[in-house]
C-alpha cells in the first residue's frame, strides 16, 4: 500500500506541474489576445478596410497594406505550392529509397528553420539589387521561399502516413504509377497536404523581415508589381515605432487583423481534418 | 509418433483413446477366455458373469465414442491422427462385436443346463477359440505398437480358423447323424462354433484398420476365405 | 544442384496431382528470389490451372506469399528484389524487363490480407479500375458495377449506398468489395494473399463461399495460414517451408496421407 501512495502522490504533482506549465502557456495567450483586442478593437471600422494609409495626423485605413499582403501572399503560394508537392511527392514515391531524397529532406529542413531575414537579404542581393529597385515581385519571391519548405515537409510526412497496401492496392488493378499518386494517394492525403498549405500561409501572413528588404513599402495605392509594395507586416512595423498617436493605434488594428486572419485559417485546417477523420 | 503435437492435450485425447481401446481389448479377450472355460468345465455361474459383464464393453465403447467425437470437435484432426481416431472408433465397434459373441456362447451354456456334450468334441472348440484368442492378442498388440507387419500376419492368419471351423462343423454333422440324441448339444456347439469363427473375421477387419490407420489406405489384396461351411453337406462318412 | 535437393525435387514431382486435360494457365520452373543478398525461394517448380484452386501453406516465414507476389511483380514496387528463373503466363515470360506490369497486373488480380478500399464512393471504387482500360457509356458502366457487386455477393448490401465511402463498410464488406473491385477488372488469373485473416468466422465463410463460386471462371491461388481453409477451398495444395516446396499434390490427399514427414507434422500440429 506504500508503494501505491507514493506512486499516487508522484502522479498528482507530475499533473499539477502540467497543468502548472499548460495554465502559464495559455495566460500569456489570453494576455497578447487580450492586448491585442483592447487596442484594436476600438480601431476596427469600415474606413479600414476602405481608406489608404494617411500621412501622420490624419485619419485613414489600411487598404493598401492589406491588399499588398494580399497579393503578395496569393503569388507566394501561387509559385511556392506547386514546388513543394512535387518535392515532396517525389521524396515520398519515386525516390523514397533514394539517396537524392535523403539530401534534399535535410536541406528543406534547414531552410524550413532559416531565419526569414537570411532570406530576405538573399533575394535582395538576387532580385533587388541586379533589378536596381525594390518590387513586389521580389516580396512575392522571398515569401515564396519560405513557404516551399513547409509544403515540401508536409506533403511528404502526409503521402508517407498513406499506407503502403493503398498503393499495392491500386498496382493491382494495373494501375499506373502516375495515376496512383493523383487518383489514389493524392485523394488519401488530401486532407494533410491541404493543412500543410493553409499553415504555410498562416505563416508568411505574419513574415516582417524578408519584405524589408524587398518590397519595402509604399505610400500609396500601386498595382504595379515592378514597384515596392505595401504590405501589413511591414506598416505595422513602421507605424508601431513612430511618435504618432493615430499611426500607432493603426498599427493595433492591423496587428489585430493578421492574428484573426492567421486564427481563421487555423481553424479552417482543423475543420479539413476532422471531416476527412469522421467520413 | 514420436514427435509431441504443440498442443499437449491433444496427445493426452489421443493416448486416452489408444488406453481405452486397449482396456475394451483386455474384456473381449478374458471373455472368451471365460465362455470357452465356463464350456469346457460346465461352470453355468461363471457363464451368468460371463453375461452381465458384457455390460461393461459396451459401456466402454460408448465412451470412446464419445471421446472420438469430442476429439474431433475440438483438435480438428488431420491425416494420421484422424485415421488414428477412426480406427480407434473402427476398433471399438468390432471389439463390442466380439463381446457379444463371447456373451453368446456363455448364453448357450447356461441354455445346456446340464446336458453336456462329450469333452472330445468341445475340444476341436477350445482349439478354434485359442487360435483366436491369439489372433486377438496379436492384432491388439500390433495396434499398441502401430506394427503394419504384424496386422498382415493376423489379417492372412483368419484362413487357418475357417478351415477349423469348417472342420468341426463336419465333425459335429457326422456326430449327428450317428445319434440323433447327440443333436440337441452338437447344435449349440455348432453356434458356438460359428460364434468364435466370427470372433476371428472381427480380429481381421481390426487388423484391416491398423493397416488403414498405418498406410493412409485399405489392403490391396481380397480376404482369404477358407470358410466353406456354407457349403458344407452331409456328405459320408468325412471326418475332419 | 547437390544430391539432396535432387532427390527433394524427384519425390516431390512423384507426388504431383494428375493435371491430365487441364489448361495449365502459369508455369513456374526454377524460380529463385532475392531480399537483398538473401536467397528467400528455391528452385520453385509449380503450375497453376485454368478453373482450379491452388493453396500455398506453410510456416511463418516459408515464403508463400513472396511467392505469390512474384506472380503479378508486385516486388517491382520495391528496391533490392529481384527474381530469377521463369515464370510464364500464357506462354509468356511475365519475368522478363519488356514486360508491361500495368497490363499484367490487370490480368493477373490480387487480394490483399487487410481490406483496403480506395477513399472514394463504393460505386468509385470499382468504376475506377473499369474506366482505366475501357471508355464506357454511363449505363454500361452501371451494369458492369452491379455485375461485379454481385459476383462478390456484396450487391444487396449496398445496392442502396452506391454513393458513401467504402471506407464506412464492415471489415468482411470492405474485403468483399476488395474482391469487386478486383473482378470488375476482369483478369484471368486471381490471387488471394491470406484474404481472411483479418476478418471474423461468418465473413471468412463467405469468403470462401465465393471462391468456391468464382473458381469456375478464373484461375486462383491462395495463400493461408488456416490449414483447414486450404482444406475447405483447394484443388491442390503445395507446402512450403524455408523457401522451398516440400510436397505438392492434391488437397485431399495431402491432408489424408501426405507423403512428406514435415508436410504431416505442420498439418497435424506438432512443428516446432
Amino acid at each position: 500500500m506504500a508503494l501505491y501512495d507514493t506512486r499516487r502522490r508522484r502522479n498528482n504533482i507530475a499533473i499539477g506541474l502540467s497543468v502548472g506549465a499548460t495554465l502559464f502557456g495559455l495566460l500569456w495567450l489570453v494576455l497578447i489576445l487580450g492586448v491585442l483586442l483592447w487596442k484594436g478593437l476600438s480601431g476596427l471600422s469600415f474606413a479600414v478596410f476602405t481608406q489608404m494609409t494617411p500621412p501622420p495626423g490624419s485619419a485613414g485605413g489600411l487598404l493598401n497594406p492589406i491588399a499588398g499582403s494580399l497579393v503578395l501572399t496569393f503569388i507566394a503560394v501561387l509559385i511556392g505550392t506547386p514546388l513543394g508537392i512535387l518535392a515532396g511527392t517525389y521524396m515520398a514515391e519515386y525516390g523514397r529509397y533514394d539517396k537524392l531524397s535523403s539530401v534534399v529532406r535535410f536541406v528543406n529542413d534547414i531552410l524550413l528553420s532559416a531565419p526569414s531575414i537570411v532570406i530576405g537579404l538573399f533575394v535582395y542581393e538576387v532580385m533587388v539589387a541586379r533589378m536596381g529597385h525594390f518590387s513586389g515581385w521580389a516580396g512575392a519571391v522571398s515569401l515564396a521561399v519560405i513557404v516551399v519548405p513547409v509544403v515540401v515537409r508536409t506533403t511528404e510526412d502526409m503521402l508517407t502516413l498513406v499506407p503502403d497496401t493503398l498503393r499495392e492496392a491500386a498496382a493491382s488493378i494495373g494501375l499506373p504509377r502516375a495515376y496512383m499518386i493523383t487518383r489514389v494517394a493524392y485523394r488519401a492525403a488530401s486532407a494533410g497536404m491541404v493543412t500543410g498549405v493553409l499553415l504555410a500561409v498562416a505563416r508568411i501572413s505574419g513574415e516582417t523581415a524578408p519584405l524589408l528588404f524587398t518590397a519595402l513599402n509604399n505610400q500609396f495605392w500601386s498595382t504595379n508589381l515592378n514597384e515596392p509594395v505595401s504590405t501589413l507586416p511591414v506598416v505595422i512595423f513602421q507605424f508601431a515605432l513612430s511618435p504618432y498617436k493615430d499611426w500607432q493605434n493603426l498599427a493595433w488594428t492591423g496587428a489585430l487583423i493578421i492574428t484573426l486572419a492567421v486564427l481563421a485559417l487555423s481553424v479552417l485546417a482543423r475543420v479539413l481534418t476532422s471531416q476527412r477523420k469522421s467520413s | 509418433m514420436n514427435e509431441q503435437h504443440t498442443m499437449k492435450a491433444f496427445d493426452g485425447d489421443l493416448q486416452d483413446l489408444a488406453r481405452m481401446v486397449a482396456e475394451m481389448g483386455g474384456l473381449a479377450e478374458k471373455q472368451i477366455a471365460d465362455a470357452v472355460d465356463a464350456l469346457a468345465k460346465r461352470d453355468g455361474a461363471l457363464a451368468q458373469r460371463i453375461t452381465q459383464a458384457d455390460a461393461n464393453i459396451d459401456t466402454l465403447q460408448r465412451e470412446i465414442e464419445e471421446k472420438a467425437v469430442l476429439t474431433i470437435a475440438r483438435r480438428q484432426p488431420m491425416a494420421v491422427d484422424l485415421r488414428d481416431i477412426v480406427g480407434a472408433l473402427r476398433l471399438a465397434n468390432d471389439l463390442e462385436r466380439i463381446g457379444d459373441l463371447a456373451k453368446n456362447i456363455a448364453k448357450r451354456v447356461i441354455a445346456l443346463n446340464g446336458e453336456f456334450p462329450p469333452p472330445k468334441l468341445i475340444r476341436g472348440v477350445e482349439h478354434m477359440a485359442d487360435l483366436v484368442l491369439g489372433q486377438l492378442k496379436a492384432v491388439l498388440d500390433s495396434y499398441a505398437r502401430h506394427d503394419v507387419g504384424k496386422a498382415m500376419a493376423v489379417w492372412r492368419g483368419d484362413e487357418e480358423i475357417d478351415a477349423m471351423c469348417t472342420s468341426v462343423f463336419r465333425e459335429l454333422l457326422t456326430y449327428m447323424m450317428e445319434d440323433p440324441r447327440n443333436i440337441t448339444f452338437c447344435i449349440h456347439l455348432l453356434f458356438c462354433a460359428k460364434n468364435i469363427e466370427r470372433m476371428g473375421d472381427h480380429a481381421t477387419n481390426i487388423a484391416e484398420s491398423v493397416h488403414y490407420m498405418i498406410e493412409g489406405r485399405p489392403i490391396a489384396d481380397q480376404r482369404p476365405k477358407g470358410d466353406t461351411t456354407s457349403f458344407a453337406t452331409a456328405g459320408a462318412g468325412h471326418r475332419g | 544442384m547437390n544430391v539432396a535437393s535432387v532427390s527433394v525435387v524427384s519425390s516431390v514431382r512423384a507426388t504431383a496431382p494428375d493435371t491430365h486435360g487441364l489448361t495449365e494457365k502459369i508455369s513456374i520452373r526454377n524460380l529463385d528470389f532475392f531480399y537483398g543478398d538473401t536467397r528467400a525461394l528455391k528452385s520453385i517448380n509449380v503450375s497453376l490451372y485454368q478453373g482450379k484452386v491452388t493453396a500455398f501453406i506453410g510456416p511463418s516465414g516459408c515464403g508463400k506469399s513472396t511467392l505469390l507476389r512474384i506472380l503479378n511483380r508486385m516486388y517491382d514496387l520495391y528496391p533490392n528484389q529481384r527474381a530469377t528463373g521463369e515464370v510464364r503466363f500464357d506462354g509468356q515470360d511475365i519475368l522478363s524487363p519488356s514486360q508491361d506490369l500495368n497490363l499484367l497486373r490487370a490480368r493477373i488480380g490480387m487480394v490483399f490480407q487487410k481490406p483496403t478500399p480506395f477513399p472514394m464512393t463504393i460505386f468509385e471504387n470499382i468504376a475506377f479500375g473499369i474506366r482505366l482500360y475501357e471508355r464506357l457509356p454511363k449505363s454500361e458502366l452501371e451494369g458492369r458495377v452491379q455485375h461485379a457487386l454481385q459476383r462478390a455477393a456484396l450487391w444487396d448490401e449496398v445496392k442502396d449506398k452506391l454513393n458513401t465511402n467504402g471506407l464506412s463498410l464492415s471489415g468482411g464488406q470492405q474485403q468483399r468489395l476488395c474482391i469487386a473491385r478486383t473482378v470488375a477488372v476482369r483478369p484471368e488469373v486471381i490471387l488471394f494473399d491470406e484474404p481472411c485473416s483479418a476478418l471474423d468466422p461468418i465473413s471468412t465463410a463467405k469468403i470462401e463461399e465465393l471462391i468456391d463460386e468464382l473458381k469456375n471462371d478464373y484461375t486462383i491461388a491462395i495463400v493461408t495460414h488456416n490449414m483447414q481453409q486450404a482444406a475447405r477451398v483447394s484443388d491442390y495444395t503445395v507446402f512450403m517451408y524455408l523457401g522451398e516446396m516440400v510436397e505438392y499434390g492434391d488437397t485431399t490427399r495431402m491432408f489424408t496421407t501426405p507423403n512428406d514427414r514435415r508436410t504431416q507434422d505442420y498439418i497435424t500440429g506438432r512443428f516446432g
